[in-house]
């Protein structure tokens, strides 16, 4: 299915969710009924609280986390019904995930991290596009450093490349820039900025700092479970005003 | 601090669940052979049959080295019998009973043999009447035995007041009794007339002519009872009343029963000449009488009470009757009041015909109530410098039966050899396992130098930390290892090695000793884990706290690689020194350099780790590549669960082939040696009759037959400037065992074993300064100072140990005085055969035996000893290496996670694991393998001449299936736990 869908005109969203609930063991609704659509090749920022969900709907908009109710496809893919082992799969070919917390293993060196998944898919790295990546974020001359070796923006910065060394359909980033300093996260912010622009890579990116968020195409504000506003082309201020009244409520 | 150091704790409650264990193991461990030492220094058993004596004074049965524990001495030593007078006329003394104890056993009317009541020595169980006055509460049946052929016995025997039975006392034949009285009490035995019993001990004085009437004086004054009869009447209204009335008539019947049986003697020595190599030799050497006498005794000595009849009235009789009838307690008096202090060891020389003539076996007093230990004082007064010992309350226990109560050193022995093992592994596996909780905190103590703790806190941290872990787990750890050295001992008794009535000393020390040893041990290691994590500036510090320190330290590299090569050079002894002992360095080798791989073992598996990488092809499977990677990258914690896999592998393959291969070489030695086919025995007898070997000799297809029998020897000696004490089991021989034992003469001959010699082994020849000819010091079983000649050297030190005394030189020395066994060497028909079996089934109390025990009939009991301490070590440490795993995986969640959100499914992962575990488990074989190869070669180089061990083929596999399992259960499991938190969460709670 997923070899026939190459018509870029009528290529499937590469993120599409319908009615999607999640429910925790214990009753919490951490999504209630959420419908999103993310075209290849956009920028989308998911905003809100804490607790307000947003996470949550990372994890099920990327596979790591399986909805109680609704459809989630990735790339035109249903995960719904998909066992663990399948989701993975799937995860591994079409979603590349960037963390706050970097998340690189520890015992291999920034190289074999950034490789990882596609031997675990027992894919044949391409090593002009791992080349061209690698030069493009500026860590050449680190790939046969162990991760503990490098700053965090280094790091970062190293987890996207990874992220994007299988060509996924979509990145995910959680906050990103959550644990880097001003000039860090400018430059993660900048080259996720970047990949969209040149290279045509659409990216999904949790975070609360509405200065990071004004870098997206689109806004999502989120408040208990649910998407609350839309805003196209944000810019940082009316975010955080936004955000402000929510956190007030 | 410490309240922080209790909050981090409960926070890793699974990480150090791990040395929580390893703490309880090490606490049961130590306390249990804590217990076991204790026991063996301090045990005594019940006072038994001296439960009713308020003080008892007898020999010291402990060889006292200075500077070093006591060795306790098995064969009774005795004490002047005439000091039984003088305790009794002290103040305070209502009765003074010597007693003596000498080999009997009775036969039913049924011919049915009695056992011995557990507990009780058939070497000593005839005893004058006089003393069942020490029995505690004992209540008669009957009345006194009066006639030397009247015998009271223990109401448990089953017998009635008015049977016949048959008495084999003291090596003389089956002679018929008359019961006139039950003993009803547990300890009762089997109870002649003080006279007969003093008579059939061999006890009564030498020198006829103390046999005057001056006792009589004393007897009458005495309100206390000697061995002799007289006194009895004036305190005894109960059970001694018809002892003492019987006097006359029982000594004159004695006279003549023992007429009969001397003339007898001197006509067996007569009859034998011929044929008896030993009565000859002893007639070449001719140097005293009294040694021919006693061949001639020991042969012959009354075969019967109808033979000694026909014999009777030779002129040799006369003076010996003498001395027996003179054996009431006047004439020992006599004797006594000469030689008052003298001490009681050299009473006896080993070359008469009685060497315990005029001593008893202990003194047991009953004093007036409350006045305890004003008699026990002054009695230490009146026996000061003689060297004997005033025992009351539990210390009675001792005097009791020395061969008995000496089993408690060897509990001593036991806890020696297992103190160092058990000390090695415990603190192995604690030390380890407070590694294995540390690093999982390394996060947190990073984070905590972060925010402003100093190096120092941090390191009291990890101490307050472990020793608060420590202090939960003693208490249960502590009441385990008592319950523990119960099991032991239940085990030990069970498998005949330590009597039944011995108990153990359960005082607070051992717990105590365990309490200070463990807390010490676990905070050092805590501190040690810490270190590196304390000194590092703390930015460092965090950012390494998420994979591991990147170069093994150097010292520690270097400190494993020392242990090793000091393993080797250990594992050299069994070439040196072809004892147990030195079959014991193989397996302290094999944990020494197990160590040694703990501590090595970071770098040598990085570097290991770094070439398998670096040479995998690179088509090879993700789970594959991973699970090296992490090898390569996790050296230190790989290494926390490999080596104590090796160590597992190490301690079974040389612990076990190690007792094996000594079992093996020493049995070599036994079966070679041995060129009797059967083996005569009576240990229900308390010793052989006499007349057992002329009897087995005259046996048509007998070639050769000879005494055989075992005590111990203690033999001080100088080494390296020290002097150095070893007390040694020795077997006893005449010049008669050429004919059936080979031990391998190199120099010298047995021959020459007449008088006071010794041959030994070469093992102890040359570095105890004994070769040929020389003289050596040793003291003999009852403490007896000797010094004797070295007449051979011998090769089969293994299997007959390191000396062998003269039968002439141990005479006197031995509780029993009669041979154990006979060895005997046929001509390997089955006539021979039937005339032995024949000869044996004729007379009760007979056993006879192959001298070749078929394979696993005859294990020695040490074999089920070592084999349960393998079970138990090695189950602690299959625990503690389970627990490690368990904590290790577990402290991997957060990777595993990791992993799976860069898209790795949870069957790679699982693959990866297994992969590692199958890492981890090869390493392991590989290593404790490696390790244990040298030490066994040299082993079986020094004690078979083979560069391989002896022992079963199964320990081997079954470690490698052992190991391959617990490493493959302990990680798959928690693994499978780990899988099922999805990653997400995982990552976002470390």
């Amino acid at each position: 299915m997923s070899t026939a869908a190459v018509d870029t005109a009528r290529r499937a969203p590469a993120i599409a969710l319908a009615g999607v609930g999640r429910t925790y063991p214990g009753g919490v609704r951490a999504l209630d009924d959420v419908s999103l659509t993310v075209e290849h090749g956009t920028f989308l920022a998911v905003m809100g609280p804490s607790g307000s969900g947003k996470s949550t709907l990372m994890h099920c908009a990327a596979g790591l986390d399986a909805p109680t109710s609704g459809s989630v496809r990735i790339d035109g893919r249903e995960i719904a019904g998909l066992n663990e082992t399948r989701r993975t799969e799937l995860r591994r070919e079409r979603v590349g995930f960037v963390f706050q917390a970097y998340n690189l293993i520890p015992s291999l060196s920034v190289e074999d991290n950034i490789t990882l998944p596609l031997r675990l898919a027992a894919r044949r790295p391409d090593r002009d596009w791992i080349r061209t990546l690698v030069e493009r974020v500026g860590l050449a001359d680190r790939l046969h450093h162990r991760p503990a070796e490098l700053s965090g923006g280094q790091q970062q910065r190293a987890a996207l490349v990874r992220a994007l060394a299988a060509r996924p359909a979509v990145v995910f980033a959680d906050e990103p820039t959550g644990a880097l300093d001003l000039r860090s996260a400018h430059q993660v912010l900048d080259l996720l900025r970047a990949l969209v622009d040149d290279l045509g890579q659409t990216v999904v990116m949790v975070t609360h700092d509405p200065a990071a968020a004004a870098r997206a195409h689109t806004a999502l504000v989120m408040a208990d479970g649910r998407v609350v506003e839309t805003l196209h082309h944000p810019m940082a201020g009316r975010l955080a005003a936004r955000l402000a009244a929510l956190g007030d409520r | 601090m410490f309240q922080f150091a209790l909050r981090m704790a409960a926070h890793r409650i699974s990480s150090l669940l791990a040395v929580a264990c390893a703490v309880l193991g090490a606490a049961a461990l130590i306390t249990a052979t804590g217990v076991l030492a204790e026991s063996g220094l301090r045990s005594r058993l019940p006072p038994g049959r001296l439960g009713g004596a308020d003080v008892v004074v007898a020999a010291d049965q402990e060889y006292h080295v200075a500077g070093d524990l006591p060795i306790a001495l098995p064969e009774r030593a005795t004490v002047p019998a005439g000091l039984t007078a003088r305790l009794a006329r002290l103040p305070g003394v209502v009765l003074a009973v010597g007693d003596l104890g000498f080999p009997a056993a009775v036969t039913d009317p049924h011919g049915r043999l009695l056992p011995a009541a557990a507990g009780q020595d058939p070497a000593a169980a005839g005893h004058g009447w006089s003393s069942t006055r020490l029995l505690a509460d004992a209540r008669v049946e009957g009345r006194a035995p009066a006639t030397p052929t009247e015998v009271a016995v223990a109401a448990t025997t089953g017998l009635s007041v008015g049977d016949c039975v048959h008495i084999t006392a003291n090596g003389h034949a089956a002679t018929a009794y008359r019961v006139t009285a039950l003993v009803h009490s547990p300890d009762a035995e089997i109870y002649f007339t003080d006279t007969r019993a003093t008579q059939l001990s061999n006890r009564a004085p030498k020198k006829p002519s103390a046999a005057s009437g001056e006792g009589g004086m004393g007897a009458g004054t005495d309100t206390g009872v000697g061995t002799g009869t007289d006194a009895n009447a004036g305190v005894g209204t109960d059970t001694g009343a018809g002892v003492g009335t019987d006097t006359g008539a029982d000594a004159g019947t004695d006279t003549g029963a023992d007429a009969d049986a001397d003339a007898d003697a001197d006509v067996g020595t007569n009859a034998n000449a011929g044929t008896d190599a030993d009565a000859g030799t002893n007639a070449n050497a001719g140097t005293d009488a009294d040694a021919d006498a006693d061949v001639g005794t020991n042969a012959n000595a009354g075969t019967d009470a109808d033979a000694g009849a026909v014999a009777g009235g030779a002129v040799v009789a006369v003076p010996r009757s003498a001395v027996v009838t003179g054996g009431s307690a006047l004439a020992i008096r006599g004797t006594v009041s000469a030689r008052t202090g003298g001490p009681a060891r050299t009473a006896s020389s080993a070359h008469t015909a009685a060497p315990r003539a005029g001593t008893v076996d202990l003194i047991g007093l009953r004093v007036f109530p409350g006045d305890r230990e004003r008699v026990a004082a002054e009695v230490r007064g009146v026996v000061a410098g003689s060297g004997l010992k005033v025992l009351t309350g539990a210390d009675r226990g001792t005097a009791v039966a020395p061969g008995v109560g000496s089993a408690r050193s060897l509990l001593v022995l036991l806890a020696g050899s297992l103190a160092g093992i058990v000390l090695l592994i415990t603190g192995f596996v604690t030390t380890g396992a407070l590694g294995v909780a540390i690093a999982g905190q390394r996060r947190d103590l990073a984070l905590m130098r972060a925010v402003g703790a100093t190096p120092r806190q941090i390191r009291r941290l990890a101490a307050a930390q472990s020793t608060a872990v420590a202090a939960v787990a003693l208490v249960p750890g502590i009441a385990l290892g008592y319950l523990l050295a119960d099991r032991f001992r239940t085990l030990l008794v069970h498998r005949d090695v330590l009597p039944d009535r011995l108990p153990l000393t359960l005082s607070p020390f051992p717990a105590l000793a365990t309490v200070l040893l463990l807390v010490a041990v676990v905070r050092t290691a805590a501190r040690c884990a810490a270190w590196r994590t304390s000194k590092m500036p703390a930015t460092e510090a965090v950012a390494e706290s998420r994979s591991e320190p990147r170069a093994p330290s150097r010292p520690r590299t270097a400190a494993g690689l020392l242990l090793i090569a000091a393993s080797c050079a250990l594992s050299v002894t069994p070439l040196l020194q072809r004892t147990a002992i030195g079959a014991s360095a193989t397996s302290i080798a094999g944990i020494v350099a197990a160590i040694g791989l703990a501590l090595a073992g970071p770098a040598l598996v990085r570097a290991a780790g770094e070439a398998v990488v670096r040479r995998l092809r690179p088509g090879v499977s993700a789970p594959t590549w991973l699970a090296l990677s992490n090898v390569r990258a996790y050296a230190q914690r790989v290494t926390g669960v490999v080596s104590p896999l090796a160590m597992a592998v190490v301690f079974v393959l040389t612990y076990a082939l190690a007792q094996t291969t000594v079992l093996a070489a020493t049995s070599d030695d036994t079966r070679t040696g041995t060129l009797g086919q059967y083996r005569l025995s009576a240990a229900a007898l308390g010793g052989l009759p006499t007349d057992t070997l002329a009897a087995v000799r005259r046996l048509p297809g007998v070639r050769a037959a000879a005494p055989v029998g075992t005590t111990t020897v203690v033999w001080p000696y100088r080494q390296f400037g020290d002097t150095d004490t070893e007390s040694a089991a020795a077997l006893i021989l005449t010049p008669a065992a050429r004919d059936v034992l080979d031990l391998g003469v190199t120099q010298g001959g047995l021959a020459g074993l007449t008088g006071a010699t010794v041959a030994v082994s070469s093992e102890v020849a040359g570095p105890r300064d004994a070769g040929l000819g020389s003289r050596v010091r040793l003291f003999l079983g009852d403490g007896a100072p000797v010094e004797a000649r070295v007449v051979a050297v011998y090769d089969r030190g293994l299997g007959f140990g390191p000396v062998v005394l003269s039968r002439d030189l141990a005479a006197g020395h031995t509780t029993s005085g009669l041979d154990q066994s006979l060895l005997v060497r046929t001509d390997g028909t089955a006539t021979a055969e039937r005339g032995l079996t024949a000869l044996a089934a004729a007379r009760p109390g007979l056993a006879l035996s192959d001298t070749a025990p078929e394979a696993g009939a005859d294990t020695p009991p040490e074999v089920w000893v070592n084999l349960a301490v393998i079970v138990v070590l090695l189950g602690y440490l299959l625990l503690s290496i389970a627990n490690r795993l368990v904590a290790a995986t577990a402290q991997r969640r957060t990777e595993i996670a990791a992993l799976r959100l860069v898209g790795t499914t949870p069957r790679q992962i699982l693959a990866m694991m297994r992969r590692e575990a199958g890492v981890i488990a090869a390493a392991a074989l590989v290593s404790g393998a490696a390790l244990s190869a040298l030490p066994l070669v040299l082993l079986g180089e020094g004690f078979l001449d083979r560069p391989w061990p002896a022992g079963p083929g199964w320990p081997a596999p079954a470690a490698a299936v052992t190991v391959v399992v617990t490493s493959y259960v302990t990680i798959e499991l928690p693994t499978r736990r780990a899988l099922r938190v999805p990653p997400a969460e995982a990552v976002r709670a470390p």
